[in-house]
């Protein structure tokens, strides 16, 4: 019995195709893996499923009736209900109140029934073989027992088809567990659940059917996992290389590094990175959601502290805390968020690219012109083309693609010696893609080192010369890049997925 | 953002969108804040001068660009910190504290004007430092970090004056109030005109204006992109509690004593001028984005519609009541300038 | 044992009532008389009046959001209610009844703006404050209004029993519906729930716009009859009502551990906390202290409490994170 039918849906914004002819068979008492790469369009489904987007073709039918919920509301009250990575609930209530939220009293100045909410709750906690008093508060539970609330209160609204979001990524290996055995209880009644997940191992103990996206398309639709080797799934999820790389692997830098991390720990979770990168060399950091390399670039940057380890600039042992220090240091960070952390977008071209030299370019007594700044800054933006019709106009009016050269311009007007670029092309057009490839290629030609941050395999292989691999805070491997896609690509997911024992330092 | 995004986050303005066709930089002034409300104030002072005999007189000029002086210095001070998205309840505080500080040394101390004008506008600095400390360090809002500091500014004060005024002052004090240039214009509003050119060119000009718009408008960029956001948002707070001073040592030329009522209960009357000068005037609420020119013409309109009405005769507190409402509109029309640039995806 | 104190300490009232109890102590034991009668009295007397002004805070606090014309919604309608009483002959309970409307009619328009325009409840207040505020002295021209019933002046003035004013008895009917809404009814979880999670709030379809009226109405409504309260304790129409409630109302239920971005308030903590200004401003009167202190301290007791809370949440954090 299909609980819900996704066919044949296309989405397209302006300038990318995010999902084209997808299709996927949630059957009711089944878990369903929804698997794929970052940028596959598994978020893009899955907002188009509860009414956050609206698909551009194709349908989506629910026992067998089209269905098109207008927002996450009507979708939940129809029977779809979704449990995302981040928690939903009112942490001071208790956990019954959560629950029956949207069923509190029948009028404003009814009086809430404690005891029918308690009552209600319990049965749905039975269910969840969750053994908690309902009128705990929220705020006491843990975030596993807390998801599995928000689970009840999914099942509560009678939801038939259950989605869940990476449901395992704050869990321990124990908490997953009875996350698994609710799970399959639940399965048992005939419920469909859907499970977003890029831990393989798990998709492959609990899940039943698997759909796999890539690149926006099926690469496959709901197949049984019976039939599937976790190498299978893999090579669905990466796909055969049919780009061949235009670029020849680049011989090593003779130089020092310019910037080392030993044994490096921070407050943000990292424990002993070791890792290094030459000037005139590309070191690329891949991982899957959740790894912590945005985090680490952050925390390298003085955003968190360091609690163990030595970081070295040039050589010199540094201790870095705050961005305008690394700054100082010749390091700079192009943030994955361009809109809200990489931009003022409400600020002007020129505001925006001279905003790492305004305090090396003032005057003794802080004045700055700005035919100063455009003076520096001018050459850069030329140079990389960026399409603006004065240097005056807002950048929040320009192309996405513009505003990613502007967001990387700054760092080079500044003159740093060791970039970091977080997940440059994400949300950008194939021609400024590559150009900013070609880009980062010639930085590294004329001496500066860069580190890579991407989780786009194609673009991982096609400009890093080296490659870390970073999985839960750690690094867990190093490839060396000769620009074969298919061996580069399955070593990596290998020390992803754990098939290849962690190599010896990232080194 | 950390890296918990699990597909791009593609809006629907992207790639392959040409860039907006600048309007003419004429279209432009025209349909901008300040020409808008200089054209109002043209038509009100028009309206007014018609029909009323007295509105026109050279003393009733006077004192209105006297009055406009003064609330468009305290306008200013507000509008320093709203650049950096924050709020200042105690600018009235400040103000007053500033202006009692003045009245000790010059009428107790026998300090010469030369250097109790100066000490004044340095204590209101660093009355401002205190707030923007507390503010960066404890990481509190700044509406209760000043609501709190209101209350703690005055309260010293009043206890260390024993709510005495100061109506001795040195004679210059009252003359300086008086005082007009040319014959016409107020001195005081002379000084803030200057004041405002000033302001209007560091925030152009120097670099600590453009990191305090720049951590306005996003201040998470801002910090990524190496500017030292805490020391910023102290600045801030530090330049609105010396403006503040100065408004108050203004308001003390004009009335001639330093009086600890000066600004309400807690300095609280100013609240209104403050914020309706900069909002009237294009400085957006939410940071970023600041016009000196429309706080000045922000406040030359609401002083004109007072003096308009007081002299009809209308009741000084009716005037309060439409102060409020235009302070509704004035926002209103602020929610809608962010709505329209939210929509372009600009904040 | 000291899970136990760690447990009560998760209440927000035991701290501050535990300051109350050692300032009484310590404050009559330097000064007898203020253990006396008739000081009993007129500490009671405000705190009564503080408590429903707190409370009116309370509720918008509880939102998420604050409320700046608390005190012109009080005064304007502690004005017309002797207004009405003295031009028009209404006898004093309907007046109470029309004053009550008006608060809360006043609380409810100010709540539907700020809902339905999106604009913060800062700027919106503070344009209410002045509208009314303005309304207020053009009624009155800054000059009280003097015919207030005999009625009325006793209850303001007049013992229940021993040294408990009349004024207690509002005070008393209004905490614990105040508790009873927040607690037990519908309307009263939902504020709770908007405040605490908006999110959440809307996605199980809780009426965002709605609930933000009701909250404002209430507290225009508890405004009006703490102004009304004041007129009795007075004995005069007073346009200055309300002029000073603004940092009080915020200090109160700060101490008593609300925090301040919503979803969380304690009634019984802000009686504690309200006791508390109480007593202090008492003190500094008894002691010849200059009163304009009581400012100071309130100012820094905000900051205190905002730092105590802060730490209160953050160690529920930590101790939720090593589960």
């Amino acid at each position: 019995m299909t609980a819900l039918q996704v066919s044949h849906v296309s989405k397209s914004f302006p300038g990318v195709k995010a999902l084209d002819d997808v299709s996927m068979t949630l059957a009711g008492g089944s878990v369903h893996a929804l698997l794929g790469e970052n940028g596959a369009g598994k978020s893009t489904l899955i907002k188009i499923m509860t009414g956050i987007h609206r698909a551009d073709r194709g349908e989506i039918t629910m026992d067998g009736r089209p269905t098109r919920f207008a927002n996450p509301r009507q979708a939940a009250a129809g029977g779809l209900g979704v449990v995302h990575q981040e928690r939903n609930l009112v942490t001071r209530f208790s956990v019954a109140e959560n629950i029956m939220l949207d069923r509190l009293g029948s009028h404003s100045l009814s009086r809430v029934d404690y005891a029918v909410l308690a009552e209600e709750a319990r049965h749905w906690l039975a269910q969840l073989d969750l053994d908690i008093d309902p009128m705990t508060p929220v705020s006491r539970l843990s975030v596993a027992q807390m998801q599995l609330v928000e689970i009840g209160k999914a099942l509560s609204l009678k939801s038939r088809v259950l989605l869940l979001d990476e449901p395992t990524a704050s869990l321990t290996p124990s908490e997953a567990q009875v996350l698994f055995r609710t799970l399959r209880k639940l399965r048992d009644e005939g419920v469909a659940i859907g499970f977003v997940s890029h831990k393989l191992e798990e998709v492959f103990e609990i899940c039943d059917t698997v759909t796999v996206l890539r690149d926006g398309r099926n690469a496959c639709d709901s197949a049984p996992l019976k039939a599937l080797t976790r190498d299978d799934v893999v090579k669905m999820m990466i796909g055969r290389a049919e780009r061949i790389s235009r670029r020849a692997p680049r011989p090593q830098p003779a130089a020092a590094p310019f910037f080392e991390l030993q044994n490096y720990s921070s407050a943000a979770g990292h424990e002993d990175i070791s890792l290094w990168v030459r000037p005139g060399e590309i070191l690329g950091l891949y991982g899957l959601v959740g790894a912590g390399r945005s985090e680490l670039a952050k925390a390298v940057l003085g955003l968190a502290s360091q609690t163990g380890g030595t970081i070295y600039v040039a050589g010199t042992p540094r201790r870095i805390g705050s961005v305008s220090e690394a700054l100082s240091l010749g390091i700079g960070y192009v943030s994955e968020d361009r809109k809200g952390e990489g931009l003022v977008l409400l600020h002007s071209v020129l505001d925006n690219a001279g905003i790492t030299l305004w305090e090396q370019l003032s005057t003794a007594l802080g004045f700055l012109r700005d035919a100063t700044v455009a003076a520096r800054v001018g050459p850069v933006l030329k140079k990389l083309e960026v399409k603006t019709p004065s240097l005056d106009q807002t950048i929040g009016n320009l192309s996405g693609g513009n505003q990613q050269k502007v967001s990387v311009a700054k760092w080079i007007a500044a003159g740093v010696r060791l970039l970091i670029i977080d997940e440059p092309s994400v949300g950008i057009d194939i021609k400024t893609k590559a150009y900013l490839h070609d880009l980062i290629h010639e930085l590294a030609e004329q001496g500066t080192a860069v580190l890579l941050i991407t989780s786009d395999l194609t673009e991982m292989v096609d400009v890093a010369d080296r490659i870390a691999v970073m999985d839960d805070h750690r690094i867990r491997g190093l490839v060396e890049n000769d620009r074969n896609y298919e061996r580069v690509s399955t070593a990596i997911m290998g020390f992803i997925h754990g098939r290849t024992a962690p190599a010896a330092q990232a080194g | 953002m950390t890296d918990t995004t699990t597909s791009p986050d593609i809006d629907a303005r992207d790639e392959l969108m040409p860039a907006r066709r600048r309007s003419s930089r004429l279209l432009r002034l025209l349909l901008s804040n300040e020409f808008g409300l200089a054209v109002m104030i043209a038509i009100a002072f028009t309206a007014f001068a018609t029909t009323l005999p007295g509105f026109t007189s050279p003393f009733s000029l006077f004192t209105i660009g006297r009055q406009i002086g003064i609330d468009t210095m305290i306008g200013l001070a507000m509008m320093a910190v709203i650049v950096t998205g924050g709020l200042d309840l105690s600018v009235g505080a400040i103000g007053v504290c500033a202006a009692m500080v003045f009245g000790w040394l010059a009428q107790s101390m026998g300090v010469p004007l030369a250097l109790a004008v100066p000490a004044a506008i340095l204590f209101g600095g660093l009355l401002g430092f205190i707030n923007g400390y507390a503010v960066v360090r404890s990481g509190v809002h700044s509406f209760i970090i000043t609501l709190a500091s209101m209350s703690i500014f005055f309260g010293v004060m009043i206890f260390l004056s024993k709510a005495q005024s100061f109506n001795a002052l040195p004679p210059e004090v009252t003359s300086l109030g008086k005082m007009r240039i040319f014959g016409k214009v107020s001195l005081l509003l002379v000084i803030t005109l200057v004041v405002c050119v000033a302001l209007s060119a560091f925030y152009r000009f120097t670099t600590l204006g453009r990191q305090m718009l720049a951590t306005g408008a996003n201040a998470r960029a801002a910090e990524l992109s190496g500017i030292r956001t805490g020391r910023i948002i102290t600045a801030c707070h530090m330049l609105a509690g010396a403006l503040a001073a100065l408004a108050g040592l203004m308001l003390t030329a004009r009335t001639g004593a330093a009086v600890p009522s000066m600004a309400g209960h807690l300095g609280q009357d100013w609240l209104l001028p403050a914020f309706l000068a900069p909002v009237l005037g294009g400085t957006l609420l939410s940071g970023g984005r600041v016009s000196v020119a429309g706080t000045l013409l922000g406040a030359a309109f609401v002083t004109i519609m007072t003096s308009g009405l007081l002299l009809m005769r209308v009741g000084e507190f009716w005037i309060l009541a439409c102060l409020g409402l235009i302070l509704l509109l004035a926002v209103l029309t602020d929610r809608l300038r962010q709505k329209m640039l939210r929509a372009r995806g600009l904040i | 044992m000291s899970a136990t104190v760690n447990r009560l300490f998760d209440n927000d009232w035991v701290g501050p009532a535990l300051v109350c109890l050692i300032a009484i102590a310590g404050i009559s034991w330097l000064q007898p008389s203020f253990l006396s009668s008739f000081n009993i009295f007129v500490l009671l007397s405000a705190i009564a009046v503080n408590m429903v002004v707190a409370l009116g805070q309370l509720v918008i606090i509880a939102l998420g959001q604050m409320n700046l014309a608390l005190g012109a919604f009080g005064g304007l309608v502690a004005i017309s209610f002797v207004a009405i009483m003295e031009l028009y002959g209404v006898p004093p309970m309907a007046a109470v009844a029309i004053g009550l409307a008006i608060g809360t009619a006043a609380g409810a328009a100010t709540g539907f703006v700020i809902a339905r325009t999106g604009i913060s409840a800062f700027i919106i207040t503070l344009a209410a404050l002045q509208i009314f505020k303005g309304i207020n002295l053009g009624i009155t021209e800054a000059q009280p209004f003097y015919g207030v019933p005999q009625v009325v002046k006793d209850f303001g003035n007049l013992a229940v029993i021993g040294p408990i004013p009349w004024l207690v008895v509002p005070m008393v009917i209004v905490s614990v519906g105040m508790w009873y809404l927040l607690n037990r009814l519908r309307i009263g979880r939902y504020i709770l729930a908007v405040g605490g999670n908006p999110t959440a709030a809307e996605l199980s379809g809780i009426n965002v716009t709605g609930t933000t009226i009701w909250a404002f109405a209430i507290s225009g409504g508890l405004a009006a009859i703490a102004g009304m309260m004041l007129v009795a304790r007075l004995q005069i129409g007073q346009p200055t009502i309300g002029d000073d409630w603004l940092i009080s109302s915020f200090a109160a239920p700060v101490i008593g551990g609300a925090v301040l971005a919503g979803g969380h308030v304690s009634v019984a903590g802000t009686f504690f906390g309200v006791v508390i200004i109480a007593i202090i401003t008492q003190a500094l009167v008894l002691f010849a202290i200059d009163p304009f202190v009581v400012q100071i301290v309130l100012g820094a007791l905000i900051l205190w409490a905002v730092g105590i809370n802060r730490f209160r949440e953050i160690r529920v954090a930590r101790h939720n994170e090593a589960r």
